[in-house]
């Protein structure tokens, strides 16, 4: 910044009437404080459809010294904060409601120590999943979780979401994969919570933290087990002529016994979208595909694949492929990753439904989203975690039609009742932020929810740690309307 | 309120999901969604459909935007992410929000390449007695007088340029006895060609851009013969006039339009194969190169034979920073980008580094890095016996 701008920017803060602000730019720097509309506008929003969202002031931290003092000055002006990872989140965890402090974590994106004797690996929030698995290649590891969105995603947002990703089947989600936090709680003050050993003394809070979305704290550094790196991998890519069958080779698959790293389905149109962009190869005539990947020792990995053959020639697979290079299998897996991506060839706005069912209902539970889907004259598309029956039917629209977010809300909610309805749960792994909050009412009783709330009060009894999200209406923190609004025009 | 003149169907292929933002060299500096391709579509968007007004920090996010294009590749929608900022940045300059008028100076003198050169001599004298700012990239050793390339057959036009005309020229005499090697008459496009109009785009001088590229396209219409570029940017905008100017003529130009790598690897085969160099080089990729013409692996292609090793950086071709002009209008932000790529070359042992673009060679050359144009490589092993 030029010291124009620089000076610029002081006597904008002179002339600023909001000693919030004020104080935050003392605490870290003019240059890493905007508070100016469009820098608020760009932090209102993340990769989700919801566009209610109002920011305050925008930090930029990087020291956990600086995160703290953050949340001392907000705590002194009684305003709330929410923390922000790459904004990738879709079900609006980090959209700002009640215009609070935007704590943004993409500076603190250090690779703090590696300890392979331990096998864990210490970082800064900010740091990129994918970029700490290429950091780890050197060593013969990889950190498991694997979001579709890991090359953007950081590692702080996939603990508060508690992410998965394809390879989560084998490996579990993140919290399988976390075992310290170092947590700036609302009130200012510092904790760690959890340690390498593996029974922590006292109370183990980590299963509280992790899939908290930021309500009940800022985590500013984080412990991860780094896992070691298989010595074979193979890949298959199975056709069918129906998503049925698909659906019923996922089911047998681990009905005899294999835990296959990752499963993967696609169907048509995603498959075709995902095409034109990666040109992997992939079938784009088959109604529906699967990808699967089995690792370990190279004896094991080849009969499990043959095995895997087996079964989805028995279920109607069409044809097998088998990955004969690590290209391949790369330019496969991307086509994989980059599914929500591509589908604005199709439509350009997307909803996306993240809920897990039972593995063996998943072929019903698909028909009855395809019934819902025509029912709103909707075009659906499903890609999903199989293995593990986690669901992400896209529904894709465009916007900007008169009434359509109203029919894609509503055939959302059926899609959601369904799932219920099928023994399923409310989310995945793209957490519940302002996305699902209504449904909260469905899945659990009033008693749970309290006892939720009571959690949440312990940590936060002010409600001001990513306010509104999570718990639903009526459990108090979602009450925004409570909190202290800032007069207009205060921020330009 | 500013109509920023981009198709609607093009802005809304941007879903916001955030895959491109690694790829990106500013977010991946300043980790600021103001500074990456999904913000700054973002603005873009809310400008042209929601009325938005167009504040400082908005021309600001606009403007710090190297127009690498490493966002666009990344892209699973195919955002095509290099003209919603070329039409961005034209209006901007249109209303008058960027590039002042005294700022457009410096282009005037592209296209006249007798004053470029007078001028150049004038820079020469002022850079030796510390008149410039250092962060002026020039190359150290201009001669105060050089002649022109000379015409040595018409099989293919070798494209000059302007300020590579005016301070890299040893760079095209490599090129041209590279391909007279191969076999290649060639007739350099020199003074009758000044200028190939990439600068003015990118600055957002969309219409001076226009009327120059259809000067080129007509000087060289008098015959259909293929046109070899060794700069990664000029090939870039002279391959994508047919987008720039919509019209037949100009997509009939373009698919005349040859990076010089890609033309050199087809007729690699006519060699006999020489001694290689022992020398381990690094290649560079310049954006224009990788992420728009998309033949970066040409460059890999044609030095292989000739060198003893070849290096690739780990990077995912993220910007060095250079950006044409870019360096000279954002400094900061210029040399952290090569502070990343520097260290990225330094960490690796090695000889030299190639790079197949001038603007990125003087870039990198000023902080101290050997750097060289891949023809040069292959010039030298060709006369052998230079040390490199
Ligand atoms: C194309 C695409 C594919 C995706 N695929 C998957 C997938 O396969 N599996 C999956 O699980 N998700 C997926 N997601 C969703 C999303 O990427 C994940 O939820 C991811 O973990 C979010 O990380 P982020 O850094 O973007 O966090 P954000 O979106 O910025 O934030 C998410 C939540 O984390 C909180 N938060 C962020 N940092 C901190 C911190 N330091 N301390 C406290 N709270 C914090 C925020 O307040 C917010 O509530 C996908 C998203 C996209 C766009
Ligand atoms: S430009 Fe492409 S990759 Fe980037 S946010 Fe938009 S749709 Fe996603
Ligand atoms: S062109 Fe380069 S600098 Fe500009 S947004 Fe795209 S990746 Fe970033």
């Amino acid at each position: 910044m030029s010291f124009l701008d620089r000076f610029k920017k002081a006597i904008g803060r002179t002339t600023s009437q909001d000693p919030f602000v004020a104080d935050l730019i003392e605490a870290l720097s003019a240059e890493r404080v905007h508070f100016d509309a469009t820098q608020r506008f760009l932090h209102s929003h993340d990769a989700s459809v919801f566009d209610e969202g109002n920011a305050g002031p925008v930090c930029f931290p990087i020291t956990t010294q600086e995160v703290q003092e953050i949340m001392q000055i907000a705590q002194q002006y009684s305003r709330p904060v929410v923390a922000r990872g790459a904004g990738t989140g879709l079900a609006g965890g980090a959209i700002p409601l009640g215009e609070p402090a935007v704590i943004a974590m993409t500076k603190m994106n250090k690779i703090l120590e590696i300890d392979i004797d331990n096998r864990v690996a210490w970082v800064e929030p900010g740091v990129i999943n994918l970029d700490l698995s290429i950091h780890l290649q050197q060593y013969g590891y990889h950190f498991a979780p694997d979001p579709s969105s890991q090359q953007v995603c950081t590692i702080g947002g996939n603990v508060a979401n508690n992410s998965g990703g394809p390879h989560c089947l084998a490996y579990g989600v993140t919290d399988a994969h976390v075992l310290a936090l170092e947590v700036i709680l609302p009130d200012g003050e510092m904790a760690v919570i959890g340690g390498l050993e593996p029974e922590p003394e006292g109370l183990d809070l980590r299963g509280a933290f992790i899939g908290s979305e930021g309500t009940l704290g800022i985590t500013t550094k984080i412990g991860v087990r780094i896992t070691k790196t298989p010595p074979d991998v193979r890949t298959l890519l199975l056709s069918f002529s129906s998503m049925r069958d698909a659906a019923q080779t996922v089911s047998a698959v681990i009905a005899a016994g294999i835990v296959p790293a990752a499963m993967e389905v696609m169907d048509q149109r995603i498959t075709n979208a995902v095409e034109s962009f990666v040109g992997a190869g992939y079938p784009i005539d088959a109604a529906a595909v699967l990808l699967v990947e089995v690792e370990g020792l190279i004896d094991g990995t080849e009969i499990e694949a043959s095995h895997i053959r087996e079964i989805g020639f028995k279920h109607g697979a069409t044809n097998i492929r088998v990955a004969d290079s690590e290209q391949e299998r790369e330019l496969l897996w991307k086509g994989r990753k980059t599914a929500f991506g591509a589908i604005a060839q199709i439509a350009p706005d997307y909803y996306l439904h993240d809920t897990v069912v039972p593995r063996s209902s998943l072929a019903d539970v698909l028909e009855k989203i395809d019934e819902v889907a025509e029912r709103y004259e909707l075009i659906v598309m499903n890609v999903f975690h199989a293995g593990d029956g986690n669901l992400h039917p896209l529904l894709l629209f465009d916007a900007r039609e008169e009434g359509m977010l109203e029919k894609v809300h509503a055939a959302g909610a059926e899609i959601m009742r369904i799932s219920l309805d099928a023994g399923g749960v409310l989310s995945g792994e793209h957490g519940i932020g302002i996305e699902k909050q209504a449904y909260m009412n469905e899945l659990f009783t009033d008693e749970d929810l309290n006892h939720q709330n009571r959690l949440r009060y312990a940590f936060d009894p002010d409600c001001r740690s990513n306010p509104g999200k999570v718990l639903p209406a009526g459990h108090s923190c979602a009450d925004i309307q409570a909190l202290k609004k800032v007069p207009e025009g205060i921020w330009g | 309120m500013v109509d920023l003149k981009i198709g609607i169907e093009e802005l809304n292929t941007c879903v916001q999901c955030g895959l491109c933002l690694p790829h990106c060299p500013t977010f991946r500096i300043t980790g600021e969604e103001a500074m990456s391709p999904r913000g700054r579509i973002r603005l873009m968007q809310e400008i042209q459909m929601n009325d938005r007004p167009i504040t400082k920090e908005a021309v600001d996010s606009f403007d710090t935007c190297i127009q690498c294009r490493g966002c666009e590749p990344a892209c699973p929608s195919g955002v095509p992410y290099g003209s919603l900022i070329e039409q961005t940045k034209s209006t901007l300059v249109e209303k008058k929000y960027l590039l002042p008028k005294w700022q457009q100076i410096p282009f005037f003198f592209l296209t006249r390449p007798r004053l470029l050169r007078f001028f150049t001599r004038l820079l020469v004298v002022a850079k030796k007695i510390h008149l410039l700012p250092n962060r002026f990239a020039m190359p150290e050793n201009i001669p105060i007088w050089d002649k022109p390339l000379r015409e040595s057959g018409n099989d293919v036009y070798l494209f000059t340029g302007c300020v590579m005309d005016a301070w890299q020229r040893e760079t095209h005499r490599s090129s041209k006895r590279v391909l007279e090697h191969l076999g290649f008459g060639v007739t350099p496009t020199g003074d009758r060609i000044p200028c190939c109009g990439a600068l003015h785009d990118h600055a957002g001088l969309m219409q001076s851009a226009k009327d120059i590229s259809q000067k080129v396209i007509r000087s060289l219409s008098e015959n259909e013969l293929p046109i070899l570029v060794d700069s990664a940017g000029c090939g870039a905008a002279l391959k994508e006039y047919g987008h720039l100017l919509g019209t037949d003529e100009a997509n009939r130009f373009s698919a005349r339009v040859f990076d010089i790598h890609e033309w050199v690897a087809e007729h690699l085969d006519v060699l006999q194969s020489p001694a290689k160099l022992p020398i381990s080089v690094i290649v560079q990729d310049p954006c224009h190169l990788r992420h728009v013409q998309e033949s970066h692996e040409a460059v890999r292609l044609v030095l292989e034979p000739f060198v003893e090793t070849l290096i690739d950086l780990n990077d995912d071709g993220l910007c060095c920073g250079a950006g044409g002009a870019f360096s000279l209008f954002q400094p900061a932000l210029a040399s952290q980008a090569r502070e990343r790529k520097v260290a990225g070359i330094r960490a690796q042992s090695h000889d030299v580094v190639a790079s197949a673009n001038p603007g990125c060679m003087l870039h990198l050359q000023q902080v101290g890095v050997n750097i060289k144009h891949p023809m040069e490589i292959i010039d030298e092993a060709l006369s052998r016996g230079i040390q490199i």
